[in-house]
């Protein structure tokens, strides 16, 4: 049996940083340039006290993850050296939240800390912009079974995030930790894998590299190993003689904040209603499959989407959860984006969807405006203006082409005669393609074997 | 101010003082002579024309421990020899607004460890009163630059008695504030709990003058937010018996004598402190935890000599600290880090939490019998250069004053007498945020 544990740091969205006034827009400054005496740890620089928005955050996601609240809210100091540490300790706090629970995964304690700045090794330099940015980390209890239980518990926490609006989006501001062990084996930690895609690669390739390991009598050491994203694989770090000692203890330029019950009560005010909770809501008002519905709900703006179309468009919420959690989800994570980073809007995302299901355009011809209106990033009326894409419903019109194409492959036409019903299907195709997929295929079909059989 | 004070005559005289006095007291690491003789010309007009701040042409040191923008901020360490602060400590912002005039930066035990300035990497500091005494420390630089009068005031920072301490030796009046009403933002971390900046000054007036520009809140440190001022009509004088316990029978002789003297106008009655035998030990292994954490950051990388980078990381981190960082420093840090080891810390710090919680309890309730404690600032005379090489025999002289710190309080420190040319001095310690009430008395004393 796989067990299973996780402990996610995500850089929580906030205008400052969590001990000072700089700015968190890192990213896109020259390095060095959202710095200052406190975040980089000069001489005599003190903290300031702790970014309440910061907090609130973690009180949020801590409530979400049905976690008992902590009161007393207490900053420590995490001694180790590292170039990336500007005071050779990191301010990191208690436990906020203990003993929550997201499904079937119990989550041991969610708290606070700060971000320090970026190493870079080859060069030699230390980005400070960085340092001090709001974390929060996660950590549950070695409850999941499978790398594709860790994937699905992560894709619906990064959906509490995002549905909390506590997150931030950038690829990197996550990183995670996850630790594997097997029957008879021993626990492995596997540090910094820098995306939730990631830790199913890197848990996947752990969980058969131990197996292997097994299976030869090869004995699996503790140890903490690197994941490498380009390989997909994992390193071995070089083993520490000792365990690492961070001497842990209350940071005394910070005194313990209290969370006050209005603090608590206003920000459960803030809390939406969670991807669970709408998934089943979803299912009983809409009647559409639960399949369908937890695929919706996966990301905040896409629910939302299918919950004002389904307003506007009465008697067809099946039709237009399949649509959502079919084509247009297939096409968004083609592109690794999600509908709000896609930028498509509502208005058009209905009157595609309503040209579609009323038979104005085909299958074909709607995948084809939304690969146009993805890649272009343009309006669907724009893409009407652009593409022919009205469905050819007059059959005088197709039965011409048909004939073409029937006439223009004999050996086919004879395959299929002699019941190879995979040539009937290449038919079918090459009109489609002919119509630059204005072709209702199904429709083609029925005149082909129609045509194929009077030749008889 | 009066009417024909002269800030650029004064400056000059100052200037002369230094150039005179200095050579032999070694009070200063830098002095701006060029940047205050612009300042005092700015500040003359001010005064003119009527708009000088509250210290206008005060002409003040600053230990170099306290962050002035530009300035090198050397805590008199090899580590940090030729680091430039690029920002103002709160407390200098304060006092330009209020248009004093920075003379220089004084000397200290290296990061403020020690007790008589001998630490220092730079150079040692001699009191004024008598060259072959050491000034006490380690804000001994600000005390002998006042006490020599190279300077109207100076700002020292106390974590165990280091404004009292040497203040008492060179026989000026020193101050350490309540914990939380100066704000510690640009002061070198020490033991950031104990930790307070504060004024040293000719007399109780200056000392005064200059906590009240300095004080206050400040968002950029969070400890000053409980800060909040309060008025005390002091009636009950409290002289707790052990504070003159093991003190040398002339300084207890003198001090008591000038204490008494108070009952003209107030209620003087006797009260007991029976922990303060715990504060020595209490404070120095608080004060070795924090301190080490607070040393950290001198990894080697950002300050002090370059490291070999040909090295492995912990390899170069170990040699830039071998050689920047003196014994005293080393010494603490080494017992910090191993009082706060996951092994040992149950039956160290874990102790020495528990211990202060216990001294801070009775220095409360020994304050609802009385407004006001009084007794010696220090239990010795100033030493002879080379006489305390023990550290033990060092820390013992903090006895009297380290409480202050481990409880929050304010203290002051008056000289009242003299032995064999030497200065005695009282303390007087005040309720939390009563700091006031501490100079009412200060000043009783001065009189």
């Amino acid at each position: 049996m796989v067990v299973i544990g996780l402990e996610i740091h995500a850089q929580l969205k906030t205008g400052q940083k969590i001990f000072c006034e700089c700015p968190t827009n890192y990213r896109e400054e020259e390095a060095n340039e959202n710095i200052c005496p406190v975040c980089t740890g000069q001489p005599g620089s003190k903290p300031m006290a702790l970014n309440q928005k910061a907090l609130g955050s973690v009180i949020k996601i801590a409530l979400a993850l049905q976690c008992e609240l902590k009161r007393d809210i207490l900053i420590q100091r995490k001694h180790y050296f590292y170039p990336d540490l500007p005071s050779g300790y990191q301010r990191t706090s208690k436990p906020i939240g203990i003993n929550g629970k997201l499904g079937n995964v119990r989550i041991r304690e969610v708290h606070i800390e700060e971000d320090p700045g970026r190493y870079e090794l080859r060069k030699g330099t230390v980005d400070y912009n960085r340092s001090g940015i709001p974390l929060i980390e996660i950590v549950t209890e070695p409850d999941i079974k499978s790398p594709e239980e860790a994937r699905q518990f992560l894709e619906e926490l990064n959906a509490i995030l995002g549905y909390l609006d506590v997150g931030r989006d950038e690829p990197g501001s996550s990183r995670i930790d996850a630790n594997l062990s097997i029957d008879g084996g021993t626990r492995v930690e596997v540090k910094n894998i820098n995306s939730f895609k990631g830790v199913y690669t890197a848990l996947m390739y752990e969980k058969v590299r131990q197996q292997n390991m097994l299976r030869r009598g090869a004995e699996v050491i503790m140890e903490t190993r690197h994941f490498d994203e380009v390989s997909g694989t994992t390193v071995g770090l070089r083993k520490k003689e000792t365990e690492e000692d961070y001497r842990y203890f209350p940071d005394p330029d910070i005194p313990p904040v209290l969370v006050t019950k209005e603090m608590i009560e206003g920000v459960k005010k803030e809390i939406p209603e969670l991807p669970r909770q709408k998934s089943d809501r979803f299912v009983s008002d809409y009647r559409i499959k639960p399949d369908d519905a937890w695929i919706l709900v996966s990301e905040i703006e896409l629910a939302n989407l299918f919950e004002s179309m389904s307003k506007e468009l009465k008697g067809k919420e099946q039709a237009i959860a399949s649509w959502i959690r079919g084509p247009l989800k297939k096409q968004l994570n083609y592109r690794d984006l999600t509908f709000k980073s896609s930028g498509l809007i509502k208005n058009d995302s209905v009157l595609l969807f309503k040209e579609f299901s009323s038979g104005f355009i085909t299958d074909d011809g709607m995948e084809k405006a939304l690969i146009e209106m993805l890649d272009k990033k343009i309006g669907y009326s724009d893409v009407r203006l652009t593409l022919n894409l009205g469905k050819i419903n007059d059959s005088l019109e197709l039965e011409g082409i048909v004939d073409e194409i029937i006439a223009k492959n004999p050996k086919p036409v004879e395959d299929y005669k002699v019941g190879n019903e995979k040539s009937l299907n290449f038919l079918v195709g090459q009109v489609v393609k002919e119509t630059e997929g204005r072709a209702d295929s199904k429709a083609v079909k029925e005149i082909i074997i129609k045509k194929i059989k009077a030749k008889n | 101010m009066a009417a024909n004070f002269d800030i650029e005559k004064r400056l000059e005289q100052i200037i002369a003082n230094i150039k005179k006095a200095d050579p032999e007291v070694k009070a200063f690491i830098d002095v701006f002579d060029v940047d205050a003789k612009a300042r005092a010309k700015e500040v003359k007009e001010k005064i003119k024309e009527g708009k000088g701040g509250k210290l206008a042409g005060m002409l003040i040191a600053i230990k170099n421990n306290i962050a002035i923008k530009g300035k090198r901020m050397t805590c008199s360490s090899k580590m940090l020899d030729t680091y430039y602060a690029p920002y103002n400590a709160t407390v200098i912002e304060k006092l330009e607004m209020e248009d004093a005039v920075i003379i220089g930066t004084t000397n200290l035990d290296e990061f403020a460890c020690g007790s008589d300035t001998t630490h220092s990497a730079m150079h040692w500091t001699r009191n004024p009163r008598d060259v072959s005494r050491v000034p006490g420390g380690s804000s001994g630089g600000s005390a002998a630059a006042v006490a020599a009068d190279m300077c109207d005031a100076a700002l020292g920072s106390d974590t165990g008695g280091s404004i009292r301490c040497p203040s008492a030796f060179c026989g000026v009046v020193g101050f350490k504030p309540t914990y939380g009403a100066v704000s510690r933002y640009g002061l070198g971390d020490m033991a950031m709990s104990l930790d307070q900046i504060g004024p040293i000054a000719q007399d109780v007036e200056t000392a005064e003058r200059v906590f009240d520009v300095i004080k206050g809140k400040d968002k950029k440190d969070p400890v000053t937010a409980v800060y909040e001022e309060k008025e005390n009509d002091v009636k009950v004088v409290g002289i707790p018996k052990e504070f003159f316990e093991g003190v040398d029978p002339k300084i207890a002789k003198v001090t008591k004598n000038v204490i008494q003297k108070l009952e003209k106008e107030y209620e003087i009655v006797e009260v007991s402190l029976p922990s303060l035998k715990y504060a020595i030990p209490t404070y120095y292994l608080l004060m070795f935890a924090e301190f080490s954490s607070a040393m950290q950051k001198y990894d080697g990388l950002r300050y002090g000599s370059v490291a070999d980078r040909t090295k492995e990381l912990y390899q170069a981190f170990e040699e830039v600290r071998g050689h920047s960082l003196g014994k005293e420093v080393k010494r603490r840090i080494l017992l910090g880090t191993y009082i706060t080891m996951k092994e040992f810390k149950e039956s160290w710090y874990t102790q020495t939490l528990k211990a202060r919680k216990l001294i801070q309890n009775e220095f409360k309730s020994v304050l609802e019998q009385c407004d006001i404690l009084a007794g010696p600032a220090m239990p010795v005379l100033p030493w002879k250069f080379g006489e305390k090489m023990d550290p033990v025999e060092m820390y013992s002289a903090d006895i009297l004053t380290v409480s202050a710190n481990l409880v929050g309080l304010p203290a002051g420190v008056v000289p009242v007498g003299d032995i064999s040319g030497l200065p005695a001095s009282v303390q007087i310690h005040g309720r939390h945020f009563e700091d006031k009430s501490v100079f009412e008395i200060m000043r009783k004393l001065e009189e």
